[in-house]
């Protein structure tokens, strides 16, 4: 029975659909429903949002701030944890200066949360040293269409969705990831919109789609160069928007000019006639957009990778109208949002460079201090400082890169090397556990603010129940440890205060405010006085950078082959029913119903020959790492390939992951590694990773 | 009369291991309260087993409650509430509820001549009424054939040669090992159970009357096709299906097959009231 | 049974909250329909709008513990709730607690809550999106047996003065307004020449409905097993097993148990609302799973809402027609696109 009906955002993935907590007369969350008039979700929820009371009032959450002596965590008072942290970090300040503190933000935080860890970073600690997880899925979006376009976010709406003629889904699953938006994707092909899927595997929307392109792993830019090759000899390219809105086009077509579609079949495993057909149907659709996800990003080439997506729908003026655009698929509920609002190392909140010295001093005077002017260390950066012993202290909160970063043992040896080590955290995840002093955080249903979904809608988020225990909202005990360590440069009285500070510093943010955005379900950036109802659509007119630029890029082959010794390439996949580490989605009886935990997806041919049967335990090898699981025999995987989602603490894919990277955002190559898989004995159970390593 | 979803206590009196990761318990009622039936059960009904903070999971009794309030049963270890029940031990509380389900149709089994056949696990639910029928029925003729992957997952062995005495015996293994032992009585073949069927079959001075089957569907299916090619009617083959359960009266849903549920118009069933609710399925 | 005329239905609510607590749809600062205790004695105005979530968690609850074990005995825990009404309930979703009312007969839990409840159904007089009740035999108009108490809005009332026609619909119903007066005096009988006009406006609403003739057909096509296999398993491609359809849907009933431990140390059973279309929902302990292909799961719903072998058991189809998980299903295969593909491609 229902007392009250909170309207706030799902906090799962990135699309934000209107979700309403059911509180009962006790104050309790029991249910959930979706909202039936949300401009984008429309009354549907995935299996996820469905289950979200049982991520938020799972048995598991931490009440109460907890300190590690020895192995054992012992119960304190936030004010003996927040003394704590603050001694220290002042005293890590005094002795090894501001480069020696890290803060890792959250993508699952508010827009609030995340404003204020990155102002807690440069005005408190006096560094840059401030990043998050995109560093793990999109940050090759943001700096390849940042060169490219001159912003890196979806430029359209989903609801553009409807309003075009072909889909291209690159490098995404979305009906698992971002499930409403694959489910609208679906219901615009059934009512007759081209869908051409781009992916190694048979993914859901592959087996609806006109065409599939099952091309190698990593191989994205030499299909790409091959149907900017078509479309260009075919001369099926918009003359005018490349004369009018886009650079470079010259060098681009002679750098294209001898990659055609034959002369890459033995790198993307594909026929020359067949990247004909796509090219051929993509660039003479009157409106087409693109989708992409991981399997574009999570590669050594992803910037570049994201750069040729933007060559191909710029040469065929499929951007900037309606139906029309290039669009990021972020994973996270407010990945875009913890970007928007500068929790990365070289910007402040929108994008502003902090190595500029105009920006620089905008910011120092808004703040009333000095500011470092260089840029700071990225997560994986603050990683390899802590191995070398030049980091000393991190906080980190909402996230869990034990599990979900590459090369875990290489992060869990590099946190153990800190001298404190603050994790703030719904429950105890495999990454709190190492911690010195866990923060029980405060749960999206027990806070307000804003998270910033995917098409750039600022939607606020309302709260619907105290929070459990002494937990607390990020910015409120951010702006508590400020205070314990001297500064009162975190001084707000409500979520509001919070966001109307940033929007005074944050250009595409400065005409919102939280009545406007109750008013409107949420508006979308830019949302300035040129825009003051947001805006749906980007670079209708023109790029922030003026003219777009046309880059050349090359395929680069994948960093780690197969050979004799690991035979068959892992990739990594999601599942609908599960989110990131599993930490809230694992709490429901249901969704945790629908595996064992921990799956490797496997074609039947290879499972044939290695004697595998469905199901059976196995062993998956890689040159970083060993772990047992189960697998999946599906011909959704091709020959040679196997799959694993990351969500599982049992059975991580990023024991086996690579760490090679991207040499622009330092984006690690997830996507791609070499691996062999063995059959353990019949009725043998798979070992979990912890037990593994016990073992050892 | 409202259904009662509450188990009685009772106590683990005691277990001994029967092949590989199987056990024999035996358990006492310490209450009757929330069931009434526990010494009307029969054979092929089953039981809710209930372990604390772990859950609930369908057992068939291999024999009945007893003027002692004791009975047994046989479980395998295969996932949470089994494995946490191997964790405890004897002495300790844990619930059940039952007896659910319709059990064979012993009234009619009386004086036939009767083909069994059940793959590994699935002769625990057997068990029960093979001890009935050899101390009740006086002219009769039992063939029993018993499939299993290998030696080490065979079970009820020191029953089974008890049984030997009256009945005839067929075993078969996938995989049959250098020592499998073929001298203690048993009929042993490589292969499965559908290989020895036309063997056992001919044992039989025409044909059996019933046909009784409990194991892999995969296997149940291929044998009842094949004695029905024989000639034996769909009404005489019965058969025990296995389904996730939660409530075991009927309402939680789990065990749909068609219109039906397993719990309540099963477990076990006649060859022709499955087909008619597969084809609902 | 009596009827009556009612000017001012706020007396009625008064007069229930004598002796129920008043639950009705109201909508939040959303637009959002939904039902709500309302403990004020300002009564919010009647809604003619399905709430999305449907009352059947009233009785069969989203969550709940259904025993206490002490270590050594195991208790039944009941709930026991304080009467209460649930005052201008639609035609469909009264329909199907009847339906739920037959399947959980014999369950102590949806009994201890439901014997509690009071049922004020409202008839509908104008179509609902996606809704087509008359096609499934659920309304518009509130079948007697299903509800307590009917209300009836009268057309042809200037907007200022509306009127409305209360029935009673079962001997529970009578009680609870047998004392009911207005300014002193009883309430006023109404002529049952006002039954006959109430068959009408419902007849016109009937005829407002849109063409619904895909439903007739894909159920005589399910009965018929015309549907293949191979369709099954297309269409399944689109569910992305979000429990939505069974979430929403007023007459779905199935749960999943688990036991869980309380603050107090002592253990319970946790029964919760589970979904036939998840892969595990009848995966065994040993991985065997009868409906591990997703077009099973899909055809197994489907004919669960329009098998006439159901048809049978509960005197009518599983489907009462509200429409629900058209609007809510992601994957574009709730009713009416399920049932036209049927009708068109199968």
């Amino acid at each position: 029975m229902v007392d009250d009906l909170i309207s706030t955002i799902c906090p799962y993935c990135g699309v934000g659909c209107g979700i309403n907590l059911k509180v009962n007369e006790l104050g309790q969350l029991k249910s959930v429903e979706p909202q039936s008039n949300h401009p984008i979700s429309q009354g549907k929820l995935c299996d996820k949002g469905w289950s979200t009371a049982y991520a938020v009032t799972n048995k598991n959450r931490l009440t109460q701030p907890l300190k590690r002596i020895k192995n054992e965590f012992f119960p304190i008072s936030w004010d003996e944890a927040l003394s704590t942290i603050a001694v220290e970090l002042n005293q890590i300040l005094d002795d090894s200066g501001p480069k020696s503190i890290g803060i890792i933000s959250s993508a699952r935080a508010t827009n609030e949360d995340n404003y204020a860890a990155q102002k807690f970073t440069r005005t408190v600690l006096k560094s840059n040293n401030i990043d998050h997880c995109a560093r793990i899925c999109h940050s090759p979006t943001v700096a390849g269409l940042k060169q490219s376009l001159g912003s890196g976010a979806m430029t359209n709406s989903a609801s553009e969705i409807f309003d075009t003629d072909l889909i291209m889904v690159f490098g995404a699953d979305p009906t698992e990831n971002h499930s409403i938006l694959g489910g609208h994707i679906m219901q615009a092909h059934l009512k007759g919109c081209e869908l051409v899927v781009v992916d190694p595997r048979k993914t859901r929307l592959a087996k609806l789609a006109n065409i599939h392109l099952q091309l190698n792993l990593g191989s994205n830019i030499a299909l790409v160069n091959a149907m900017l090759h078509v479309i260009i000899k075919e001369k099926w390219y918009d003359e005018n928007f490349i004369n009018e809105r886009c650079n470079g086009f010259k060098y681009l077509a002679q750098h294209v000019a001898q990659l055609t579609p034959v002369s890459v079949e033995a790198i993307t495993g594909l026929k020359a006639v067949d990247i004909y057909q796509a090219a051929k149907h993509y660039s003479q659709a009157k409106r087409a957009m693109i989708f992409y996800g991981m399997g574009i990003t999570q590669y050594m080439s992803g910037t570049n990778n994201v750069i040729s997506l933007a060559n191909l729908a710029l040469i065929c003026g499929h951007i900037g109208k309606n139906g029309t655009g290039v669009n990021p698929l972020r994973g996270q509920n407010n990945v875009q949002g913890a970007c928007d609002m500068g929790c990365l190392p070289n910007v402040y909140p929108g994008y502003q460079s902090v190595i500029d010295t105009n920006i620089q001093t905008k910011f120092s005077n808004a703040w009333q201090c000095d500011l470092d002017p260089l840029e700071g260390l990225t997560s994986m950066g603050m990683t390899k400082a802590a191995l070398a012993g030049d980091l000393h202290a991190l906080i980190l909160f909402g996230e869990d890169p034990v599990v979900t970063d590459p090369d875990q043992n290489h992060v869990k040896a590099s946190l153990k090397k800190l001298d404190l080590f603050v994790v703030a955290e719904l429950s105890m995840t495999e990454t709190a556990k190492l911690a010195d002093i866990i923060l029980p955080a405060a749960s999206f249903a027990e806070k307000d603010g804003t998270f910033t979904n995917c098409e750039r809608r600022v939607q606020l988020v309302n709260q619907a129940l105290e929070p459990l225990g002494v937990a607390m909202g990020d910015w409120q005990w951010l702006q508590a440890l400020a205070k314990k360590m001297g500064s009162d440069q975190l001084n707000w009285k409500t979520s509001e205060d919070v966001f109307n500070e940033m929007t005074s510093l944050n250009p595409s943010y400065e005409a919102m405010t939280y009545q406007k955005l109750a008013k409107n379900h949420g508006l979308q950036w830019p949302c300035n006085n040129e825009n003051p109802t947001g805006t749906r659509l980007l670079h209708a007119n023109t790029f922030p950078i003026g003219k777009a630029r046309l880059i050349s890029v090359n395929h680069t082959d994948i960093d780690e082959p197969t050979d004799d010794e690991y035979p068959l390439s892992l990739t990594t996949n999601r599942l609908h029913f599960h989110y990131g580490c599993g930490s809230m989605t694992r709490n429901s009886p249901l969704l945790e119903r629908e595996t064992p935990p921990g799956i490797l997806f496997i074609n039947p041919e290879n499972a044939n020959t290695l004697n595998i049967a469905h199901l059976d335990a196995i062993g998956v090898k890689s040159r970083r790492g060993y772990i047992e699981t189960r697998a999946i025999i599906t011909g959704d995987v091709p020959i040679g390939l196997v799959s694993m989602p990351y969500h599982f603490k049992e059975a991580p894919s990023n024991q086996l992951t690579n760490t090679a990277q991207d040499p622009v955002t330092k984006m690690p190559e997830l996507k791609a590694c070499a691996v062999s898989v063995i059959p353990l004995p019949k009725g043998v159970e798979p070992k979990s990773i912890q037990q593994l390593l016990e073992g050892d | 009369m409202m259904l009662n979803h509450i188990p009685d206590s009772i106590e683990i009196i005691d277990y001994k291991d029967d092949g590989k990761d199987t056990r024999h318990y035996r358990f006492r009622l310490l209450s009757k309260t929330h069931h009434s039936h526990w010494h009307e059960t029969q054979a092929g009904q089953f039981f809710m087993l209930n372990v604390p903070e772990v859950g609930e999971a369908p057992f068939t009794f291999t024999e009945p409650p007893n003027e002692q309030n004791e009975f047994s049963a046989l479980i395998r270890k295969m996932a949470s509430v089994t494995s946490a029940l191997f964790d405890l031990s004897k002495g300790q509380i844990v619930g059940a509820r039952g007896p659910f389900g319709q059990g064979w149709p012993h009234t009619i089994l009386k004086d036939e001549y009767i083909l069994i056949v059940a793959g590994g696990c699935g002769l625990a639910p057997l068990v029960h009424l093979i001890n009935t029928l050899i101390a009740t029925t006086e002219n009769k003729k039992i063939v029993l054939i018993y499939g299993a992957r290998d030696e080490q997952s065979q079970m009820l062995i020191a029953q089974q040669k008890r049984w030997l005495k009256t009945i005839t015996i067929y075993h078969t293994l996938d995989q049959v090992s250098e020592d499998s032992n073929f001298n203690d009585g048993f009929n042993l073949l490589k292969g499965t159970p559908l290989d020895v069927l036309p063997q056992a079959l001919s044992s039989f001075n025409s044909l059996p009357s019933k046909v009784l089957l409990c194991g892999p569907e995969v296997m149940m299916n291929s044998i009842a096709q094949t004695s029905i090619g024989r000639g034996i009617p769909e009404t005489s083959i019965y058969l025990s299906l296995e389904r996730r359960m939660h409530c075991a009266v009927g309402l939680c849903g789990h065990c749909y097959l068609g219109d039906q549920y397993v719990c309540k118009q099963g477990p076990t069933f006649s060859w022709q009231q499955l087909q008619s609710f597969r084809s609902t399925a | 049974m009596n009827i009556y005329l009612l000017d001012d239905i706020k007396k009625l609510q008064l007069h229930l909250t004598y002796q129920y607590q008043l639950h009705q749809i109201v909508k939040n600062n959303q637009g959002q329909s939904h039902w709500q205790q309302i403990s004020t004695d300002q009564f919010p105005t009647l809604l003619h709008e399905k709430a999305q979530t449907s009352i059947k968690d009233f009785f069969f609850a989203q969550q709940e513990n259904i025993l206490v074990f002490n270590g050594e005995y195991f208790q039944e825990t009941l709930p026991s709730p304080n009467p209460f009404v649930l005052f201008g309930v639609q035609s469909c979703d009264l329909v199907a607690v009847n339906y739920q009312d037959k399947f959980f007969k014999n369950d102590p839990y949806y009994q201890a809550r439901r014997k509690h409840c009071l049922l004020v159904g409202l008839d509908c007089i104008s179509p609902c999106e996606h809704g087509f009740c008359p096609t499934v035999n659920a309304g518009p108009g509130v079948r007697s047996h299903t509800a307590d108490l009917i209300l009836h809005p009268l057309v042809n009332q200037p907007l200022e003065k509306p009127q409305w026609l209360l029935i009673e619909g079962s001997e529970k119903g009578a009680m609870a307004i047998k004392h009911m007066t207005i300014k002193g005096q009883p309430l006023e009988t109404a002529h049952w020449h006002y039954l006959t006009q109430r068959d009408l406006t419902l007849k016109a609403c009937k005829q407002k409905f849109s063409d619904d003739s895909h439903i007739n057909i894909a159920i005589e096509k399910i009965n018929n097993n015309n549907v293949s296999a191979v369709f099954w398993q297309k269409v399944a491609i689109q569910c992305i097993g979000c429990s939505g359809c069974t979430s929403l849907c007023p007459t779905c009933s199935c749960y999943g148990t688990r036991s869980i431990k309380l603050p107090n140390d002592n253990i319970s059973q946790e029964r919760f609302w589970d979904s036939c279309l998840y892969e595990g929902f009848q995966k065994e302990a040993s991985f065997h799973n009868p409906t591990a292909e997703a077009g099973k799961r899909v055809e197994r719903f489907w004919r669960h809402k329009f098998s006439d072998g159901i048809a049978t058991e509960f005197d009518r189809y599983g489907c009462v027609g509200c429409g629900r998980c058209e609007q809510t299903c992601p994957g574009v295969i709730g009713v009416h696109s399920i049932m036209k593909r049927i009708a068109n491609d199968a």
